[in-house]
């Protein structure tokens, strides 16, 4: 069985899956500290990882009924991209747990972990598939061609994510943070077609942009005045909503052009986000949506990952460091 | 017994494997200045060295011991992260120990040294023109005792004062007294030249401080960060 540790932002997790891919156990503990400060802070996010981590792997352990001695023969954690303060909490446990059995260690990348996520059981998703991946921290298309690390990112943003795009505008709305989930609840009660807001649709590429429709919505809300904005509030989340589902489905549906693919799997908190999914569903493809914990950031989807990445066997990982940024990824284009 | 101790606490990472009857092995990474801290990457191959050197294994360790702080946040957090984790997984007990305690432990070798000292300040360079400081008096070192003064975040000039105010004659040892000399030598404080090694954090004085402090369950061993985040800082005086 393979353990697994992810702490690249604001959720301390840890997993427990078997080698073909059952999910064993899958903790996540959600800090819910961040909101006080608009975003997620990291130094704070890393002081609460090392406070949460040991906790959350005796759980992830218990759960799964395994002993770190007798049942783990890989342990992996996410090397990046995220915050490194925050990804160094998980790898240096991780790295501490193989050191002292000697076991093998797998460094995942946190994106090939979330395409990873679709080839966990009951129901693996087959490469080859275009894959969207969207979170805060990241908004990706990338051709899947197999299992392994090597897939080809074919586009990405070049502002905002899209989960930024939802917390921003949560924001303007006067919701907290994280303001996802809250915006896609006000949004329930407005007219997703009463304003307009761009959606990029006449900007041609792949590439992802969500800085300018941010500033319309900044701008719609000034426009109405504060009564009117309040009074308009659920129509303003529902249209805003609209506009980040179609600008990711526009791109989704191009890159399907483009590739030739017919198979399509999301992934990222953004794809928790029921209007998409929903939106996404009305594409003539055929469509993986994991389920929402195997979306948003989680363990199970780093183990998953650690299956087809090459482990490497003890001592040689002990120096491996972890990395801030995608660039890994992205060279690959 | 045999220790595994090592320190991130400061841009050095510093190891040291302690056996009954042996002599101590050192292991240690001192970055030049202006390059990062090796912690995430020099700390498990160095201690891989001494088990190595010392012919033995993970299993025949008895006991970590890791320093505690107060320094470097990441740094200080990638030690305590790993010390837990070698502990859990051995199933041994995990000792935290003050990196100013262990610093101040060293600094007694300065016995040696021309004039008479009544107490030694460990002082760490806290960045913003602040460090971190704890005092013992000589005597309570050895024997694990409490600091006269507690550990705590100053600017150098409130130390020097502090020291002329409580009439100390005492030793400073740890990059902070390094880095602020000028100011600290104001007092009567005898710091030792900069390269002396008595500025160095060094695991092997963790081991011996270990002998002292109970060992307990990794869970319970926490950074003493000795300062709130920059964020709630900004948070608390936002706040009317
Ligand atoms: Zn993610």
């Amino acid at each position: 069985m393979i353990l697994a540790l992810e702490t690249s932002c604001d959720d301390t997790c840890a997993a427990v899956v078997s080698t073909d891919g059952e999910i064993r156990s899958n903790v996540i503990s959600s800090q819910g500290v961040h909101d006080r400060y608009g975003g997620v802070v990291p130094e704070i996010a890393s002081r609460h990882h090392l406070e949460l981590i040991g906790a959350v792997l005796d759980d992830a352990l218990a759960r799964a009924g395994a002993s770190l001695e007798q049942d783990i023969e890989l342990v992996a954690a996410t090397r990046g991209p995220g915050l490194v303060a925050a990804l160094l909490v998980g790898f240096a446990t991780a790295k501490g747990l193989a050191a002292a059995h000697e076991l093998p260690f797998a460094p995942v990348d946190h994106l090939h972990g979330h395409v990873a996520a679709s080839f966990l059981a009951p129901r693996p998703f087959e490469p080859p598939f275009l894959s969207l991946i969207a979170s805060g921290g990241h908004t990706l298309l990338a051709r899947v061609g197999d299992r392994g690390p090597d897939f080809d990112a074919i586009a990405q943003t070049l502002d905002d994510a899209a989960g930024e795009a939802f917390d921003k505008g949560a924001r303007l709305l006067g919701l907290g943070y994280p303001g996802g989930a809250a915006l896609e609840r006000l949004a329930r009660d407005g007219d997703p077609l009463a304003f307009e807001f761009p959606t990029g649709e006449r900007r041609a590429g792949l590439d992802f942009s969500f800085a300018g429709l941010k500033t319309a919505l900044l701008y719609r809300v000034r426009e109405l005045g504060e009564a009117e904005a309040e009074r308009r509030r659920a129509d303003l989340a529902a249209s805003y909503q609209r506009a980040i589902v179609e600008a990711l489905s526009i791109r989704v549906k191009r890159a399907l052009l483009e590739t030739g693919l017919g198979r399509l799997a999301i992934g990222g908190g953004v794809a928790a986000n029921g209007p998409l999914r929903e939106r996404l569903g009305t594409l003539e493809v055929e469509l993986d949506v994991p389920p929402r914990e195997l979306c948003t950031d989680n363990a199970a989807m780093i183990a998953s990952a650690a299956r087809y990445v090459d482990a490497l066997s003890y001592p040689d990982y002990l120096d491996l460091d972890v990395y801030a940024s995608g660039e890994q990824v992205l060279s690959a284009r | 017994m045999t220790v595994l101790a090592f320190d991130t606490a400061t841009p050095a990472t510093a190891v040291a494997l302690c056996r009954s009857g042996e002599p101590p092995l050192e292991a240690r990474d001192d970055p030049a200045p202006g390059r990062r801290p090796g912690h995430a990457t020099r700390l498990l191959p160095l201690a891989v060295d001494l088990l190595r050197r010392a012919g033995i294994g993970w299993a025949d360790l008895e006991r970590i011991a890791v320093g505690t702080g107060p320094g470097t946040f990441t740094g200080l957090r990638v030690g305590i992260a790993t010390a837990r984790a070698l502990a859990r997984a051995r199933g041994i007990p995990l000792t935290g120990v003050s990196t100013l305690h262990s610093l101040a432990l060293g600094g007694l070798a300065a016995e040696a040294a021309s004039q008479p000292f009544d107490a030694i300040l460990a002082v760490l360079d806290a960045r913003r023109r602040e460090v971190f400081v704890a005092g013992w008096r000589p005597s309570a070192l050895e024997r694990g005792g409490e600091p006269f003064l507690s550990a705590r975040a100053l600017r150098p000039e409130a130390l020097a004062e502090q020291v002329v105010e409580l009439g100390l004659s005492p030793v400073l040892v740890g990059n902070g007294a390094v880095e602020f000399r000028s100011v600290l030598e104001r007092s009567e404080a005898l710091i030792p030249e900069g390269g002396s090694p008595l500025h160095q954090v060094s695991a092997i004085h963790h081991c011996r401080l270990v002998r002292a402090l109970p060992g307990g369950d990794p869970a319970d061993i926490h950074p003493e960060y000795l300062r709130l985040p920059d964020a709630e800082i900004a948070r608390r005086s936002a706040r009317p």
